[in-house]
């Protein structure tokens, strides 16, 4: 590696690190999430990019080279498709399949009945959740697992031998490419590991939003318990993927536990309750994690506000960040906040004058990551991102 | 707060060493290898299910 890459890695990797301490680094450090943005930005396609992991690994790196940022996600465009369609995954819709190649991958989520997790199979998630999955969920999920109580097929051994081996490849691929991204543009790779919260992935993957929220009423003491037997797993997930050299956060991707998906009751007998020792937990272990809030959690800033100092980062989509500043920002590092649709609809002058805004009001005393509100699709304007950028670099120094 | 309880069959692991033990012939040679191995490839499979609900 280029001795002067290492050291723009070095610098690069102390930059953003301090911030997240939520201390004052050199400057503001640059980490936006790019996904459908590098197909487009690459020359690709979201087909491309979505289907075929090495054109959006080097869509990433492509990206990384061009513009002044600290640190990327090797692969913003997380859900590889070609994984998915070998295990029969039935809840994507895959660009270039089933919509068009230039729109990113939707998340197909059932009617009620038609739940991955029915109503009475609480119990049996509650008693061994990994046999749940792999003998009740994955048969439903997939349109190729047979059920138990089904004649096994070729599809279906494929389906087992196909997904395990293309999953090996794609996460042992991230190794190089972040390998890639450090020895070409010095770039860091931004977050190292996976979590999600308990009531998120009942909502999401198990008995789906209005499911659950009917079972909040209908079900409370079965929510609840389902949520404890997940806690251990989603931590040993979270830790078995967590940076080593305990630099990096953890990234969690926040769903629907927040007001008014839920109410501020639900949250705090539900969502939070089963959260917060896992959280903290994280943090007795070294590793910080990314609270990645899509959508507005301001109503839950205070419970957040909980959580031992530097234990978290926390990531504002759609909240009011100086609320969030005033409310945690004593505690946490903050990232995001420019919008999205600004971003993709609005001038360079208009971007300027808003990161401009945002880091008056948040980033005086160091603790604020550069990035947008939400992950960046393929309408991110290029001209209104690089604005984003270069206005952080020249206005964004301590 | 909720703890964070250890299940009986714990995090990481889809068929316990215990359980696969039983089916085992006395083992002449190294037990402790034929573990590791065991619950080293066990543990990918776990990895594999958890990542498919997780990630994708």
């Amino acid at each position: 590696m280029a001795h002067d890459m290492e050291q723009l890695y070095a610098e690069r990797l102390k930059r953003y690190v301090t911030a997240m301490c939520n201390e004052k680094p050199d400057k503001i450090p640059i980490r936006p999430f790019v996904a459908e943005f590098t197909a487009k930005y690459a020359g690709f396609t979201c087909q491309e990019v979505t289907h075929d992991f090495d054109k959006a690994f080097v869509a990433a790196r492509k990206c990384a080279a061009d513009f002044d940022w600290d640190a990327v996600v090797g692969n913003m465009v997380y859900v590889w498709t070609g994984l998915t369609q070998a295990i029969g995954t039935k809840y994507y819709a895959v660009p270039g399949v089933d919509i068009s190649a230039d729109i990113g991958f939707q998340y197909l989520e059932p009617p009620e009945d038609q739940a991955f997790m029915k109503l009475d199979e609480y119990d049996q998630l509650i008693e061994d959740p990994t046999g749940f999955l792999f003998n009740v969920w994955l048969p439903r999920i997939s349109n190729d697992v047979r059920a138990m109580d089904e004649a096994t097929s070729y599809r279906n051994n494929l389906s087992f031998l196909k997904g395990g081996m293309a999953m090996l490849n794609y996460f042992n691929a991230f190794g190089t490419q972040n390998a890639l991204l450090r020895s070409e543009s010095g770039t860091v790779s931004a977050i190292a590991g996976i979590f999600k919260a308990p009531f998120d992935i009942i909502a999401d993957k198990l008995r789906g939003y209005v499911g659950l929220s009917m079972d909040l009423f209908e079900r409370p003491d079965k929510v609840m318990a389902a949520c404890e037997a997940l806690m251990p797993h989603l931590l040993h997930v979270a830790l078995s993927g967590a940076d080593p050299d305990k630099n990096v956060p953890i990234g969690f991707w926040m769903h629907r536990g927040c007001v008014p998906f839920i109410s501020h009751e639900q949250f705090n007998k539900f969502y939070w309750p089963t959260l917060k020792p896992i959280i903290e937990e994280i943090w007795s272990r070294g590793h910080q994690v990314l609270f990645y809030a899509e959508g507005n959690w301001d109503e839950h800033l205070g419970s957040f506000a909980e959580l031992p100092e530097g234990s978290i980062v926390f990531h504002v989509d759609r909240g009011d960040i100086f609320r969030v500043h005033k409310e945690i920002g004593h505690k946490f590092c903050i990232s995001g906040g420019i919008s999205n649709f600004l971003l993709s609809y609005g001038t360079e002058d208009e971007v300027r004058d808003h990161c401009k805004k945002v880091i008056d009001g948040v980033a005086g005393d160091g603790g604020y990551i550069m990035d947008a509100s939400a992950i960046m699709q393929n309408d991110t304007k290029t001209e209104n991102l690089k604005a984003m950028t270069d206005f952080t670099r020249e206005y964004g120094v301590y | 707060m909720s703890e964070i309880k250890q299940p009986k069959i714990k995090p990481g692991v889809c068929i316990p060493w215990e359980e696969k033990l039983k089916e085992l012939p006395e083992i002449p040679g190294d037990k402790e290898l034929v573990k590791k191995v065991w619950q080293d490839i066990d543990s990918l499979a776990y990895v594999y299910i958890w990542h498919c609900l997780l990630s994708f």
